[in-house]
């Protein structure tokens, strides 16, 4: 603490260590000159180190996988998003100034259908959530003492899928039109006999890649803030927006795996022309309603939990105090994190689900509802002898605290089902999560000001930024309040009932209000870079957390040493020598850290550059862009069929080609030696990032099984053989099963034959397990070859993937976990390679990590074995 | 058994007093009434006593002796402050809150989920089959007449049927307060009972398509003996003209869902 | 060696289990008494799952908390799938 603890942002220079209050014995230690010489010094380390080229260059950029460069990255594009849904939504409010008739205003029908999705697509997906990750990126190595993420370049390679996922979004609105079925893309109106454009499947697509990159980044993550805390901080001891991080990602990778499951078979219902949410599948609405809900709830506390930490931050940073009841508010939160599991057919009260389902969900809504009561109350108590500071950054938070109390209120009357069933489809919906994810947003907003100095070294313009705020509170009731005055209109229509009208124009200005403020920020924010005033280490008073204790913006590798909390209190020790240069935090700006600093980078050097995240990211934007020429199994007709190909064709192979390049490139990643490990100790980063994704795909899998369990349990579970021609036997499951399990085996002797160092049967069982791989999939083509092609009865045209549904389920999840096997099967190729050259002896992990992929896939044929060719 | 028991007698009890009964938008109007007043109030103490306190505690406020307060250290490992039991109070005065409330409504859900018995009306209950459709509503009666109307006698209770022939979309009256999902393959059941004649607009309240913002019905609530005239003029679907002349059949003959569950 | 000889029998043993789920179906156990069949064959699988996951992927060996992170994906998919099947029957 102390040295620049009495700065405040607003005095200029630092008078030291003024106020002696916080009871550190190092209080007394170096006098740090103000903040010039600390940011100057190190920003200059920051540009020359480890090939990565100056922050000026744009090379930089595509280059960098350091966590300051992604987080600032996402930051930078989250915005960008920020806009475009804006812009969207002051269109939407334009078209509804006064009620229209079909092709009265700026908007025809169809161009507000597209407006409206797109709208709440990219503001929850590529708005929202990455914007709360630049600060998770930049901030959580920061706040757990980690110099990067556990894998540096996958967490670079999430940021590119994140960004082309946007771009492919962008580019479905040239494709005759984008995606115009709403943010919840309820079934049928979803697949292309009622949205026919190609567009349409571009942004389903872009949102798969958006999945991709999510998924990526929570294995990432979660590795992350398991395996690599500095000594002495425990799980329990994380500041509390590094926890609400925590939780969010835990959410992220079991809902995002259901939503990719939703997503991949509308993806194959459009592309393949399987019949999931055909209209000829009964219950193909209920089925995409599930699964896209048990995402849909989740992710309501995916968005809003990164902005409960930067309110419990700044809350305690500007109020002077800890929060109260710390421990009751972070079990609240994993209360909420668990319990968001089970509350999704709230969304749902009015389908066709019974009673006894509707109550139970009640029930279980009202239980998520109340953690949130105690987490406010948390807040609000902290106030109470505070020695409070209204910067930007608090009012900002404040604000939101305000908002989401409405938001919250409002949410109760959704919660008492016969209010729900007259609010479903109306405006007070709207006006509710509004009040809910975009008072999120005021937190995060305020986030954006109070790490301003700590990214950029500078301070943003206070005046400003106090306008930003008046202007946005302002705007924003105006916006959204009068949305509950004239709730009965029903949701995304611009027809309505023409008494309404003038609070729908009191909502526009405020829209438009709302827009402009972030004019006003920007302004702000893009001059204090280059002129504002320089920031020190810790602009602001109170600050606790780990990032302030390094200089604004921090250095490449963060900390002038290991960072240690061993006697409850952070100090970085040298980590060239045991001898603790305990000097405790005064250290980290003074001479003797940076020495530290200096001997610790050629102990451990750490890579920081790599291009190819970049260009598979490039890869992918490729191949679903041309993906999305295909159509039922065709390619669309004329000449753009082929360009479609062609870009497939391209994509995959930049795609492979780079992941092979980056599998090859040398690449350090951060070291763990020194770091707190609970509750994976002795389970090496990589092999806990498998486990995590496995995880993750259990869900997928689960999912798809589940989708299966569910159409087959509203067909008649029993019936479903109707739907099956007397071809389709067990014997060619049971051949394969035999294959894989042989194929298992021969992994596991693998393993074993690298480790007792033995080269041959190291081969050989690779090879091996390459062989029975192929086979596998030998076998499977010709079964369906034989299916395809069935002439019965029952099945004149053949059992192809459109003829039912009971085919659509059998080839689309057999089919995923086929290529599941492709997938293993061209890594095996590569360690085949790579065997043959030497390499694994007494060196078993990467054979052993393969493993427990390839055992996974063997695990899932078993129960996909007796599902789809024994019951 | 005992349990089971006293939970029947307070389920009695419940719905013979305090839980609101009559039509559904009285029973709505009841519930929104209390809900609007007690949000309203909590929403407004709980705003104003946290605005207070940020007032108070202001940091040029001089409220706090400084040398009694902790604040925190930088670096420090993260804590909290106590308080713990304040905390505990107000969680459990508004979960007490939330939870009466929205028990409460639970015997309205019951009873609005449970619609009326073929004893209750006499034996003869009214169904409407009402089939979504991009972008109109169809009425289908009885006897297969087809309407783009609803008709419906006034002071009795009319159970309405809802499915959708294409997409998903959403059958809601608001004047009568009566609101369901109209789902492809599904069916859902639902009810009203009106208390006047008159008119009331049917909307579409989910998102379906270019014609989404039109989707509407009039609906039409006649006096008992006006509707059985009316009804006994009507004849299944395909005749060309109905004798009040609602135009319904000008559009034609309807696309019926096929896979219906009955 | 020890660990070669344990990784076979589990080989054999998953073999077994796998002809035995066929064999069910063969003896005309489903069309007798299903849900008894489907409930044998299941469990069969379950079995042969656990084995492939404690043995193979080492999971017995590795920290518990690794089996939680698996368990938490189970339950989560479990509950999606019975909470939905249950909501329409």
């Amino acid at each position: 603490m102390s040295d620049d603890e009495a700065t405040r942002p607003d005095g200029g220079a630092s008078d030291g260590h003024a106020q002696a209050d916080g009871g550190s014995a190092e209080a007394a230690g170096n006098p740090v000159t103000p903040e010039v010489p600390a940011v100057d010094h190190d920003t200059g380390g920051f540009f020359e180190t480890d090939g990565l080229p100056d922050s000026a260059s744009i090379k930089r950029w595509l280059v960098t996988t350091n966590h300051k460069d992604v987080g600032i990255l996402y930051l930078a594009t989250s915005l960008f998003f920020l806009v475009f849904g804006g812009v969207l939504a002051l269109l939407m409010r334009i078209q509804l100034w006064v009620p229209r008739a079909a092709g009265e205003g700026i908007l025809g029908p169809v161009a507000y259908n597209q407006a409206v999705s797109a709208h709440g697509l990219l503001m929850v997906f590529w708005f929202l959530s990455p914007f709360a990750f630049g600060f998770a990126n930049y901030i959580v190595p920061l706040q757990i003492g980690a110099k990067d993420l556990a894998f540096p370049r996958l967490n670079a390679l999430s940021y590119w899928l994140y960004l082309f996922s946007g771009l492919l979004y962008g580019v479905s609105f040239f494709q005759g039109s984008a995606f115009s079925g709403g943010w919840t893309m309820y079934a049928p109106l979803s697949v292309p006999s009622f949205l026919p454009s190609i567009g349409a499947t571009t942004s389903v697509l872009a949102l798969v890649l958006f999945v991709a990159s999510v998924t990526i980044g929570s294995v990432n993550f979660l590795t992350t803030m398991h395996r690599m805390r500095a000594k002495g901080l425990s799980i329990r001891d994380l500041p509390l927006f590094t926890w609400t991080i925590l939780l969010t990602v835990w959410m992220m990778l079991f809902a995002f795996a259901a939503l990719l499951a939703a997503l991949m078979i509308l993806s194959s219902d459009r592309l393949l022309g399987t019949t999931y949410f055909a209209q000829t599948n009964d219950a193909g609405s209920m089925l995409w309603t599930h699964l896209f809900w048990f995402f849909g709830h989740p992710e309501v506390y995916i968005v809003f939990f990164p902005a409960l930490g930067v309110m419990a931050e700044t809350f305690q940073t500007f109020t002077g105090r800890r929060i109260v009841g710390r421990k009751w508010f972070i079990g609240a939160m994993i209360l909420v994190a668990l319990q968001s599991f089970g509350v999704w057919m709230h969304h749902m009260f009015l389908t066709s689900i019974n009673l006894q389902a509707k109550t139970l969900f009640m029930a279980t809504t009202i239980g998520i509802s109340l953690p949130f009561d105690l987490m406010v109350f948390a807040l609000i108590y902290t106030l109470v002898k505070g020695d409070i500071r209204f910067k930007t950054p608090f009012l900002f938070s404040f604000g939101a605290l305000v908002l989401f109390i409405v938001g919250g209120i409002t949410g109760v009357f959704l919660g008492a089902v016969v209010l729900d069933y007259e609010f479903r489809g109306t405006y007070w919906v709207v006006a509710h999560f509004h009040y809910v994810m975009v008072g999120g947003v005021t937190a995060l907003v305020g986030g954006l000001y109070y790490w301003f100095p700590k990214i950029t070294g500078r301070m943003y313009d206070e005046f400003l930024g106090k306008v930003h705020f008046a202007m946005y509170f302002v705007g924003f009731n105006l916006l959204y309040f009068p949305m509950f005055v004239v709730w009965e209109t029903p949701r995304r229509v611009f027809a309505y009932q023409s008494s309404f009208a003038p609070w729908h124009q009191i909502a526009t200005i405020g829209g438009f209000l709302l827009g402009s403020s972030f004019l006003v920020m920007f302004y702000n924010l893009y001059r204090s870079v280059w002129d504002g005033e320089i920031a020190s280490d810790n602009p602001w008073e109170y600050a606790s957390t780990a990032e302030w204790t390094i200089p604004s913006p921090p250095p490449l590798e963060n900390f002038p040493g290991i960072p240690d909390y061993t006697d409850g209190h952070l100090s970085f020790r040298d980590d060239s020598a045991d001898a603790a240069a305990d000097g405790g935090v005064v250290d980290t700006a003074s001479g003797g850290g940076e020495l530290a600093h200096e001997t610790g980078h050629e102990d451990h050097h750490v890579s920081h550059a790599s291009i190819w995240p970049f260009v598979v990211g490039v890869g992918s934007f490729l191949t679903l862009l041309g993906a999305s020429g295909f159509r039922n199994g065709s390619l669309v007709d004329g000449g753009m069929g082929g360009v479609y190909l062609g870009l497939l064709l391209t994509g995959a192979v930049v795609t492979l080609g780079s992941l092979v390049a980056m599998t090859v490139e040398p690449f350090h990643g951060p070291d763990v030696t020194h770091s707190e490990k609970w509750p994976f100790d002795g389970v090496e980063n990589t092999k806990l990032g498998m486990w995590i994704f496995l995880a993750s795909d259990v869900v997928l899998f689960g999912a798809f099984i589940g989708s299966y369990a569910f159409v087959r349990v509203a067909y008649g579970w029993q019936d479903w053989h109707h739907l099956i021609p007397a071809a389709h036997v067990p014997l060619p499951g049971l051949i394969n099963t035999y294959l894989l399990l042989t194929s298992s085996f021969s992994v596991v002797v693998a393993m074993v034959a690298a480790q007792k160092e033995k080269k041959g049967w190291l081969l050989g069982s690779l090879v091996t397990t390459f062989v029975l791989g192929v086979a596998f999939l030998v076998n499977k083509a010709l079964e369906w070859q034989h299916l395809f092609h069935v002439h019965s009865e029952a099945f004149p045209q053949g059992w192809d993937l459109s003829t039912n549904i009971a085919s659509s389920t059998f080839y689309l999840t057999t089919g995923l976990h086929g290529a599941h096997v492709a997938v293993g099967l061209l890594i095996t190729l590569y360690m085949i390679v790579r065997a043959a050259r030497g390499a694994y002896l007494g060196n078993d992990e990467p054979i052993e990590y393969f493993g427990l992929y390839w055992h996974f896939v063997d695990i899932v044929w078993l129960f996909l074995f007796p599902l789809f060719y024994i019951l | 058994m005992l349990s089971n028991a006293t939970v029947w007698a307070l389920v009695v009890l419940l719905q013979s007093s305090i839980v609101p009964r009559g039509s559904r938008s009285e029973v709505f109007n009841q519930i929104l009434q209390v809900f609007l007043w007690l949000g309203t109030a909590v929403g407004v103490v709980v705003i104003a006593y946290m605005c207070w306190k940020a007032y108070k505690y202001r940091a040029s406020g001089g409220h706090v002796d400084e040398s009694a307060v902790d604040r925190p250290d930088l670096g420090e490992l993260p804590q909290g402050s106590g308080g713990g039991r304040k905390l505990f109070v107000s969680f459990s005065m508004s979960a007490i809150i939330v939870v009466s409330l929205i028990a409460w409504t639970y015997g309205t859900l019951l009873f609005v989920e449970e619609s009326p018995s073929v004893e209750e009306t006499g034996g003869d209950e009214l169904v409407i089959e009402v089939v979504g459709s991009q972008f109109m509503w169809t009425f289908v009666y009885p006897n297969g007449h087809e309407s783009r109307t609803l008709r419906a006698p006034v002071d009795r209770e009319v159970k309405l049927r809802v499915t959708s022939a294409d997409v998903f979309h959403n059958f809601g009256v608001p004047g009568l307060r009566v609101k369901t999902d109209a789902i492809p393959g599904q069916q859902t059941d639902t009810w009203f009972r009106a208390e006047e004649t008159g008119t009331h607009t049917a909307h579409c309240y989910e998102l379906c398509g270019s014609g989404h913002s039109y989707m509407d019905a009039e609906v039409r609530i006649m006096e008992q003996q006006a509707y059985e005239e009316w009804y006994s003029n009507t004849t299944p679907s395909n005749a060309t003209a109905t004798p009040s002349g609602d135009g319904a059949s000008d559009h034609g003959r309807l696309r019926l869902p096929t896979g219906v569950n009955a | 060696m020890t660990s070669t000889k344990l990784y076979t029998a589990i080989y054999v043993v998953l073999f077994v289990l796998a002809t035995a789920q066929v064999a069910v179906e063969r003896a005309g156990y489903l069309s007798e008494a299903y849900w008894a069949a489907f409930a044998v064959i299941m469990v069969l699988s379950a079995i042969k799952a656990l084995f492939v996951v404690g043995y193979y992927q080492h999971l017995k060996y590795e920290p518990r908390s690794v089996s939680f992170v698996m368990l938490g994906g189970l339950l989560a998919v479990l509950a999606l799938t019975f909470a939905a099947a249950y909501s329409i029957s």
